[in-house]
């Protein structure tokens, strides 16, 4: 075994693209024996590309992995197992009816056909004391919380004789009490000489708990530091990059000092998917004419402040007023024929039917209305009459008329989306993601069709992980994190160094209370 | 260079895979058969002779045929529009039970000089209502509490088969003829009996195509009908369009019900004559979830497929008469099921053989396999 301090692992100029768009590019990255090294980014980065290359569960188109030394290749999870690399996932790969020692040896090789649980009970039972992992090796998996589970999956690499341990936005499910026990853990495999790759988007668990940190921006390597050096800003502008620095006045805000409000949020709590509060007490206001982008790195409860304005998740408490009228507890269908149109993140699945043909997915919101149907009877001619206009005025292409969507490229799924949305009457557009994976021209159609929303005097609100396009599009910029709205900004006041350390939650101005409007 | 077989979806099958898959299948699930029959020391071409000959050949092997298609039809549809939106009703069995149950007892209840058309009509309406309450029993929890229908519907049709043998078997109930010392079923009186077509074929046979067609229709063309598909395909979306599920749970399961419930009726109306627990307990509901997947959910599909598994049991006894046992028809009738379940792989994907160097780096989707 490597001494500390030592390089084990080394990949060098690592290239791997997916459909022709490079997920990582030229990427080098080392790690050295008994440290914690950070892996951040943005979502989208290539750190989940980089770490599977590493987990053997994608193989690079080129570059060098070198262990101790040795060039290897990593064909399979096996294998890389094989190397002492292990990886934890986000999502557990546990099976809820079996107990921990079970889990433990499934599908692990050379296990003879009598399983001997007792003594990986005890061998499990030795580890987790060594590494200050409190888990019953009888227990079943069903019975344990989200943590424990956690440490079951680092528990199952250590026992398969991991050195190098991955760990995929390990925090993102945790409670914050949780946290820290996972940090202590971390720690003490670092001791062991044992290495960890932390990979995050939270600033304070990287500046808090690594030695040092590679920062990966678009796919390609952006600086790799020693943590004490390290400051959140300077990580902070590494992340977003110096070239998406919007220069002051690069476009002129739209003037909206005397629009009225047409989307009023006020003080809005929701709980999401795991009963915890996903929003908490999110306040904001878009006028008429008006683009109001939402940042924020994904997870800060975006998913569940457009579910809740969508009204496909209920709000706690709090109030979201259209105009004059209380939406907060409409149905999706209300909301719609109130004038709320909204392009969903998820667009096939959510945003269209995948096994619905392009005219059904195109009259999805209105096939009650005539002249789609009277008296719940569809018009087949009116339908396809609508989806001839439509399909030509917003280009979408590549459908034909008996053909299940999901056949369809993501760009001209997006415009179906869009114009099935646009031409239904409409004071609001929530648009989540609306360019997330299009390429250059659906992302310019795309971006063309919210812009034209103002000149109608719709308001938009635009929820995007893309900083670019929230600093192009938006008059006013909102970061959201932790379910709070943080930081309020026009282009002209804009500050992205400070704008990434709220995004991160480096930096925390306390809950933003002023209503989102600009000073 | 290695030669690696891959599967790729496809998108679109041209009509020759659409025709020529099931086709294909049928025709494994026959040679498979025949093996089976070889190996139970008989001849296959004999028996299949003898399938063909008492289903097909002549005016009667075909009414006897079409008699036994009847109620497959219907609860072939019962099982595909629930079916379509993912709801797994398992129970069509039980509920065409309550169907037959309410069914005779109108019959016996109302006047034996009711008009014809109003006796039928009353028991087929009280039949489907039965039938539909009985799925409602499944269907309230599933929709507000979301218990799994599987196991509930499931569960019903125990129920539901002894309490209709404890009508008949366990008391002397309304529906048992009190003047035999045998437990059985009284007589529903002519004004009860559906009309004859011809031999035994009777008039059900018109209401089970009526239904097919409608059905077909219903799910086509009107809002009703899109919702169920929409929600079928893709939850989340119809969620997102507004569409109310919980709802529409309700109305497919209901709807499921009386179809199975109208099986029932016309059962009773038109070949039982008379609530014999015996008679009806002929795994009509169970067989029409195997109709309905034949016929890929399609309500004019299942037509043609319930008349081929009709066909398949209508030959059950002439086999026995030449020393085959008569599971062997329940035997090809799961046999047709397995091999046209996975000729529906084919239909959706199709196997790509190429030689690849293994230097190669793998396809994005295979590595999507790997997780």
């Amino acid at each position: 075994m490597a001494a500390v301090g030592e390089t084990i692992l080394e990949v060098r100029d690592l290239n791997k693209s997916f459909y022709g768009v490079a997920a990582n590019e030229q990427v080098n990255f080392d790690l050295r024996a008994g440290e914690v090294h950070g892996l951040l980014g943005e979502n989208g980065a290539g750190k989940s590309t980089l770490c599977s290359v590493l987990a053997g569960l994608y193989r690079p188109d080129s570059g060098e992995i070198s262990l101790d030394g040795q060039r290897v290749s990593l064909r399979s999870p096996h294998e890389a197992a094989e190397h002492g690399i292990g990886m934890v996932y986000q999502h557990f790969r546990l099976v809820p009816s079996l107990t921990v020692a079970e889990n433990l040896v499934l599908g692990l090789k050379g296990q003879g056909v009598r399983l001997t649980l007792r003594a990986v009970e005890t061998r499990v039972a030795e580890i987790a004391e060594e590494y200050g992992l409190s888990v019953h090796p009888s227990a079943y998996i069903w019975q344990l919380s989200v943590g424990e589970q956690q440490r079951v999956e680092i528990l199952k690499q250590l026992y398969r004789g991991a050195r190098i341990l991955i760990l995929d936005e390990p925090t993102a499910v945790l409670a914050p009490q949780e946290c820290e026990k996972l940090f202590e853990v971390v720690r003490h495999m670092a001791d062991q000489d044992h290495s960890v790759v932390l990979v995050s988007h939270k600033m304070e668990e990287i500046l808090g708990h690594t030695d040092r940190v590679t920062v990966l921006r678009g796919g390609r390597n952006a600086g790799t530091v020693p943590t004490e050096d390290a400051t959140a800003s300077q990580l902070a502008t590494m992340m977003i990059g110096a070239e998406h620095m919007p220069e002051a006045g690069q476009h002129e805000p739209r003037r909206i000092d005397d629009a009225e409000p047409v989307l009023t949020v006020t003080d809005l709590h929701v709980t999401g998917d795991r009963g915890t509060p996903a929003v908490n007490g999110a306040s904001l206001e878009v006028c008429r004419g008006q683009i109001v982008g939402i940042a924020g790195v994904a997870g800060n409860g975006q998913r569940e402040f457009q579910e809740a304005l969508a009204g496909l998740r209920p709000a706690t408490s709090g109030s979201v007023r259209l105009g004059d009228r209380d939406i907060t507890a409409a149905s999706p269908r209300r909301r719609s024929q109130v004038g709320l149109a909204y392009v969903p993140e998820d667009r096939l699945g959510t945003g269209l039917a995948s096994g619905l043909t392009i005219e059904e997915n195109l009259v999805l919101k209105s096939y009650r209305e005539p002249p789609h149907s009277r008296f719940g009877v569809l018009s087949s001619s009116a339908i396809a009459a609508t989806a001839r206009t439509l399909v030509e005025r917003f280009d979408v292409r590549g459908a034909r008329r008996q053909m299940a969507v999901s056949l369809m490229s993501g760009g001209n799924l997006q415009r179906a989306i869009l114009a099935r949305e646009l031409t239904r009457s409409h004071d609001v557009l929530l648009a989540a993601s609306p360019t997330r994976g299009l390429d250059v021209a659906a992302t310019a159609a795309v971006r063309g069709h919210i812009r034209a929303e103002t000149d109608d005097g719709r308001g938009v609100l635009l929820f995007s992980e893309d900083l670019a396009e929230i600093t192009e599009l938006s008059d006013l910029i909102l970061v959201m994190s932790r379910g709070r709205i943080v930081g309020s900004y026009t282009p002209e006041t804009l500050d992205v160094e400070e704008l990434g350390l709220l995004m991160t939650g480096a930096k925390d101005h306390g809950a933003h209370q002023d209503g989102g409007r600009a000073a | 260079m290695t030669l690696r077989v891959s599967v790729e979806p496809r998108a679109r099958p041209a009509l020759a895979v659409r025709v020529g898959v099931p086709i294909a299948s049928l025709a494994a699930a026959a040679l498979v058969g025949a093996a089976i029959i070889v190996v139970s020391g008989n001849s296959p071409l004999e028996a299949y002779r003898t399938v063909l000959d008492s289903s097909l050949n002549g005016v009667r092997p075909i009414t006897r045929t079409l008699v036994l298609a009847t109620p497959l039809i219907l609860t072939g549809l019962a099982a595909a529009v629930a079916f379509r939106m993912r709801v797994w009703n398992i129970g069509a069995e039980g509920q065409l039970y309550m169907g037959a149950i309410a069914a005779s007892g109108l019959a016996l209840w109302l006047p034996a000089d009711t008009p014809k058309v109003l006796m039928l009509a009353a028991m087929i309406v009280g039949g489907s209502v039965l039938g539909a309450l009985w799925a409602g029993v499944a269907a309230l929890p599933k929709a507000y509490f979301n218990t799994n229908e599987v196991i509930t519907t499931l569960m019903l049709n125990f129920v539901a088969l002894y309490f209709m043998n404890y009508l008949i078997f366990g008391t002397v109930s309304f529906w048992r003829d009190p003047g035999r010392n045998y437990p059985q079923g009284k007589l529903i009186p002519d004004s009860a009996e559906l009309p004859i077509i011809h031999h035994r074929l009777h008039y059900g046979l018109v209401i089970a195509l009526i239904a097919a067609v409608v059905l077909w229709w219903v799910l086509r063309g009107t809002t009703w009908g899109f919702e169920l598909r929409t929600i079928g395909d893709s939850p989340s979306a119809s969620r997102y369009a507004g569409m109310s599920v919980s709802g529409k749970i309700l109305s497919v399961l209901a709807l499921s019900g009386a179809l199975a419930g109208v099986a029932g009726a016309i059962e009773i109306s038109g070949t039982l004559k008379a609530l014999d627990p015996r008679a009806v307990a002929t795994e009509l509901g169970f067989t029409g979830i195997v109709v309905a997947a034949v016929a890929r959910l399609n309500p004019l599909g299942v037509v043609p497929v319930a008349v081929l598994l009709g066909a398949v049991a209508a030959s059950g006894a002439k086999l026995q008469t030449i020393g085959i046992d008569a599971e062997i028809v329940f035997l090809l009738q799961g046999l047709i099921f397995l091999f046209v379940a996975s000729g529906e792989f084919f239909l959706s994907n199709r196997l790509v053989v190429s030689s690849t160097s293994a230097a190669m780096s793998q396809t994005p989707a295979t590595e999507a396999a790997h997780e």
